[in-house]
């Protein structure tokens, strides 16, 4: 029997706010432990909450990306349940009245469009961080309080690729956005999806099973079409599949048993009493939504359209927004957009990968960046020349004009000297005259050569060309 | 008079001014008093910083109109101190010295109010009698012969006040907490409207209900305390935007006003005594031109007022105090497990009765049952809110007994939940259901024990309160009064 | 609202993380039975179900939302001040499993 796959992804997305979602404290992701943290963070008594309007800012960019209704009233609602990463004994979230609700977003799959339905998206606040060591856990309330996201799919998702395509799409969004890092592997995007299974045409849904850890997108598709598979072969070999919690084993490539759910955990849910219902404005929503950074369909646009670039390296520049970000600064500078995009994906990403660095740590000025397409465009130095230029901008970031000067990189275009040079070719090789006018081509070549040979590539071509057969025409 | 401390604050404030006193005579006189004090009133004595601040002040010209300069207070310990343990009356925060100040402390010691001491409650502010909290009962200072509660939760304060150790103290209202202990000791005892007076930095009971609530010994002097206390605070989101009128700019003028008596409250009341006196304040009302109606309400509504209140608060407060759990804060008597570590700090944290409204609370919201409890209670509260507001809608105040007698004996009183309760005795908890304005003040005596009555207004209607309260305090002529100063005039006799 | 019993109050407890001794769980069975009875009559109060649960004494409805600058953080010893077991600038607890 052949069994379809359901899966449902909850994603809990780390803002990148100044302060966190109901206290004061800073927000730097610095490394030093309990450095971040005001009264609040910790649960000292008669502390209060106080709602961030940037991080409902960027609760209302996301649900706009994601094609959701907007509730204009901002209920929260507490969660109550004791852990020990959980200051308070409660989480302060909006379960009765999420910000957003209903919405979707568009997959491409296999060459067609999948809309994938999203129920609901909340803000809520972080909890601290455990660090585990052998017999003990120490607590760092750092991350206490840092704004939140929940969004959560519809059990529409039908495969382990759609899961990967869903996640890198919201990741996207967020990122984008400037909502979030979107990191997986630093924690700042979090996914838990739960799988079942049913027979085709089946519209019961089988039982599910939660898979949490997953700190990779390629984990994520893993681990859903592992997940598939086991819960397939349980239901061939006539066993049942059980409502457990499991984990991804990213040596084994499988998911391993983390605990038996028992009944469903009650949080005891209700409003909370701390922070009055906060209206907002249509106007507020509409300045938050306006004044989204540009998100990745609109930035693909623009890059086609306005840069002329071509859809693959488009694409290339856009597989971060810091790299797209970092092109449109250079791009200031510059009209060559194409040959700016070729330098960024060969020479910059080139050096980036060979330094294991991502572009947010590519401290060059990027006017610099397009200095040096512009220099390399006009000729006025040659490729191994530009290499050479590069090599010191990224060490030293000043102008590549001013490196040039110090280099001496430049190229001979005095007519004079090229033509001494082109002659004293010529007479030491007395028959290429005539070579040339029986119709050998390569006698062209050859003399360019030569010329090149004797400077060390430092003739303008164009120039030497043109007086090449100039004097072979002779 | 034995010393201006036994007055009023609008009088020591004068008298500070005409230079008659220092805040350094009044603190020490306070100092001594508290110590002198067997009420058990007080989680700690704040003697050597008191000392040093008032004499600081002593040397500073005394600002006109700022009515607290120099004025000693005490502080329920259920506020948040910076530097002093704040405790709550229970083991679980033994130890816990906070790093910030509550809002109202703030301003208070901004004001150049001198903090002496912090007060005794009930666990958690979680309770009726004072009677409940870890350093056990806080007694009557009207009862030399420690029979009789004080009431409470906020029993410290109320001591304070009515043994005339300060002139004004700071408590917290979630249900009466304020305003009952206020009727049995003698005492002015005000609550605000809801969002009036920052909660920031009150140790939760139950956010939706609780409030910052005070004791002073004249109407005029809760009316200085408001014009104090009442601002807008960012700290606290629910601090409500409104301008604040110039809550001393009262006229004490009832004429024309319009008064509901609830019968319900007053026929649950059996003690003759309280219902006479309480009569004779309604007469000398409506002699001032006051109208005042006897009024009918749903007496299925004031049954649910004590069950509703018993729900929403527990319910609240379980949620509230998950963070006292031994490891960011209180004792911790370690375990091999974060669960056990928590389980044996709330053991041996909380007392027996703050375990059981524990329970209650959480029951209440548990899945299975929020509807027909927790929901329930809300609901209850949305049509007991409804009911008042209609009134307000014909009339300025509802003025009823405070309690249905003097304050009663310690051991026949329980602080367990049942079903024989007196609506007379949980009727103000409809001050903190729909956040309104509430006003307890002595209207007489039963054996040398003072009573009081209540006022409530519709939210932010506080100028009306405090009008329509001095008429009454003009009536019975009990201003300023304290237990001492009650004796020295009996004697006098 | 099920029925109840010793156990389930048992087990209520012992979720909030406390115990109590068997008395008191008597006790507390008694309070409940009284509670039972009034939110029954509650429930047959005209017109409660239809009514809107209240959190709010009144309509508090607010438009202001903080601004996202942040303050100047407690140091880390402040943080740790009240704490009990405090290891390498963090809160110690006995490791935490699942």
């Amino acid at each position: 029997m052949n069994f379809e796959t359901v899966v449902g992804i909850e994603i809990h997305v780390e803002m990148k706010t100044k302060s966190k979602m109901f206290s004061l404290a800073p927000i730097s992701f610095g490394l030093t432990p309990n450095t971040e943290v005001v009264a609040l963070d910790i649960a000292f008594p008669g502390t209060m909450p106080r709602v961030n309007k940037e991080a409902v800012k960027n609760a209302i960019r996301v649900s706009n990306a994601l094609h959701m209704h907007i509730d204009q009233e901002i209920w929260f609602d507490r969660k109550n349940y004791f852990y020990s990463d959980l200051p308070k004994g409660y989480q302060i979230t909006q379960q009765a009245r999420p910000i957003g609700s209903e919405g979707y977003l568009v997959i491409n799959v296999d060459g067609k469009e999948k809309k994938i339905g999203i129920e609901r998206l909340h803000m809520e606040e972080d909890t601290c961080m455990q660090h585990h060591f052998s017999d003990y856990t120490l607590l760092d309330y750092n991350r206490a309080g840092i704004p939140l996201i929940e969004i959560v799919s519809k059990p529409e998702i039908r495969s382990g690729e759609e899961a990967r395509k869903y996640v890198e799409k919201i990741r996207e969004i967020v990122t984008f956005s400037n909502v979030s890092d979107g990191k997986m592997e630093e924690g700042s995007l979090r996914c838990d999806v739960n799988v079942s299974i049913r027979p085709y045409g089946s519209d019961k849904f089988g039982t599910k099973v939660e898979i949490k850890n997953l700190n990779s997108i390629a984990n994520v598709e893993k681990a859903i079409d592992y997940e598939a598979r086991r819960q397939s072969e349980l239901l061939l070999l006539g066993k049942e599949v059980e409502q457990e919690t499991r984990r991804f084993d990213e040596a084994k490539k499988e998911t391993v048993l983390m605990r038996k759910k028992t009944d469903a955990a009650d949080y005891k849910y209700f409003t909370e009493p701390n922070i009055p219902p906060i209206r907002l404005s249509d106007e507020f929503v509409k300045d938050a939504i306006d004044t989204c950074p540009e998100l990745y369909d609109e930035k693909l646009y623009r890059f086609l359209n306005n840069y002329k670039l071509n859809e693959v390296d488009a694409k290339i520049l856009l597989a971060s927004v810091e790299m797209a970000d970092y092109y449109d600064k250079a791009a200031k500078f510059t009209s060559l957009y194409q040959p700016l995009a070729n330098f960024m994906i060969s020479e910059v990403n080139g050096y980036l990968n060979k330094n294991n660095l991502t572009i947010s740590k590519f401290n060059i000025d990027p006017k610099f960046i397009s200095e040096l397409v512009e220099l390399l465009q006009s000729k006025k130095i040659n490729s191994s020349q530009g290499k050479q230029i590069f090599e010191k901008l990224v060490k030293e970031n000043r102008s590549p004009l001013i490196i040039q000067k110090e280099l001496g990189a430049t190229l001979v275009n005095d007519e004079g000297t090229i033509l001494k040079l082109v002659l004293e070719v010529l007479d030491a090789n007395p028959t290429l005259r005539d070579d040339f006018k029986a119709g050998k081509t390569r006698t062209q070549g050859f003399v360019m050569g030569q010329i090149m040979k004797k400077t060390g590539g430092k003739v303008d071509p164009m120039i030497a060309n043109k007086l090449i057969l100039q004097e072979l025409k002779k | 008079m034995k010393h201006i401390l036994d007055l009023t604050i609008a009088e020591i404030h004068e008298a500070l001014l005409e230079g008659k006193v220092t805040p350094l005579d009044l603190t020490k006189e306070a100092l001594r008093r508290c110590k002198e004090n067997k009420d058990n009133a007080f989680e700690m004595i704040i003697e050597e910083d008191a000392l040093k601040k008032a004499d600081e002040l002593s040397k500073m010209p005394v600002p006109k109109d700022n009515f607290f300069f120099g004025i000693p207070y005490v502080a329920k310990d259920n506020f948040s101190t910076k530097g002093y343990e704040t405790t709550a009356s229970s083991n679980i925060l033994n130890g816990y010295i906070p790093l910030f100040d509550a809002s109202v402390i703030k301003y208070l010691n901004e004001a150049g109010a001198i903090m002496i001491a912090k007060s005794t409650l009930d666990e958690l502010a979680m309770g009726g009698t004072g009677t409940t909290g870890h350093k056990g009962i806080t007694f009557n200072p009207w009862d030399k012969s420690h029979t009789r509660l004080v009431g409470g939760s906020s029993a410290g304060s109320a001591v304070s006040v009515s043994d005339a150790i300060v002139p004004f103290a700071l408590g917290s209202d979630t249900g009466d907490s304020v305003r009952k202990p206020a009727s049995y000791s003698g005492l002015v005892g005000f609550k605000p409207t809801w969002g009036l007076v920052s909660r920031f930095g009150l140790f939760p009971f139950a956010p939706s209900l609780d409030h910052v609530a005070y004791f002073t010994r004249s109407v005029f002097d809760a009316a200085i305390a408001t014009s104090l206390l009442s601002r807008h605070d960012e700290n606290d989101s629910t601090s409500s935007y409104k301008d604040r009128p110039n809550y001393l700019n009262l006229d004490s003028s009832v004429k024309g006003k319009k008064i509901a008596v609830i019968k319900g409250i007053i026929n649950s009341i059996t003690d003759k005594h309280v219902l006479n006196v309480f009569d004779k304040s309604v007469n000398f009302l409506e002699k001032n031109g006051a109208k005042v109606d006897y009024i009918d309400f749903n007496a299925d509504l004031l049954k649910a007022i004590y069950p509703a209140y018993v729900v929403i608060s527990c319910a609240e407060a379980t949620s509230n105090d998950a963070n006292l759990d031994g490891i960011k804060f209180g004792p911790n008597y370690g375990g091999k497990s974060y669960q056990e570590v928590m389980f044996n700090a709330r053991t041996k944290g909380f007392s027996a009765l703050i375990k059981r409204r524990f329970v209650i609370g959480s029951y209440a919201l548990m899945r299975e049952n929020q509807n027909e409890v927790f929901l329930r209670a809300q609901k209850a509260r949305r049509l007991i809110v409804d009911a008042c507001n209609k009134i307000f809608e014909s009339y300025d105040a509802i003025y009823c007994p405070a309690a249905p007698s003097i304050a009663p004996f310690i051991n026949k009183t329980s602080e367990n939940v049942s079903e024989d309760f007196m609506i007379a005795d949980n009727w103000l908890a409809i001050g903190n259901f729909g956040g309104y304005p509430s006003i307890t003040l002595p209207i007489g005596f039963e054996n040398d024990l003072p009573f009081g009555a209540n006022l409530i207004c519709k939210p932010f209607d506080e100028i009306n309160l405090f009008n329509i309260s001095l008429k009454i305090e003009e009536g019975t002529g009990l201003k300023n009064l304290s237990y001492p100063k009650y004796m020295e005039e009996k004697e006098a006799k | 609202m099920k029925s109840l019993n010793k156990e389930i109050l048992k087990d209520a407890a012992n979720r909030l993380l406390f115990d109590m001794n068997e008395d008191e769980y008597d006790t507390l069975l008694n309070e409940f039975d009284a509670i039972q009875r009034q939110l029954n009559l509650i429930g047959n109060i005209e017109g409660v179900d239809e009514a809107v649960p209240m959190t709010f004494p009144f309509d508090v409805t607010i438009t202001y939302l903080r601004d996202d600058v942040p303050e100047t953080p407690l140091t880390q010893e402040e943080v740790l001040r009240n704490a009990h077991d405090v290891k390498e600038g963090q809160i110690k607890l006995p490791k935490v499993v699942g």
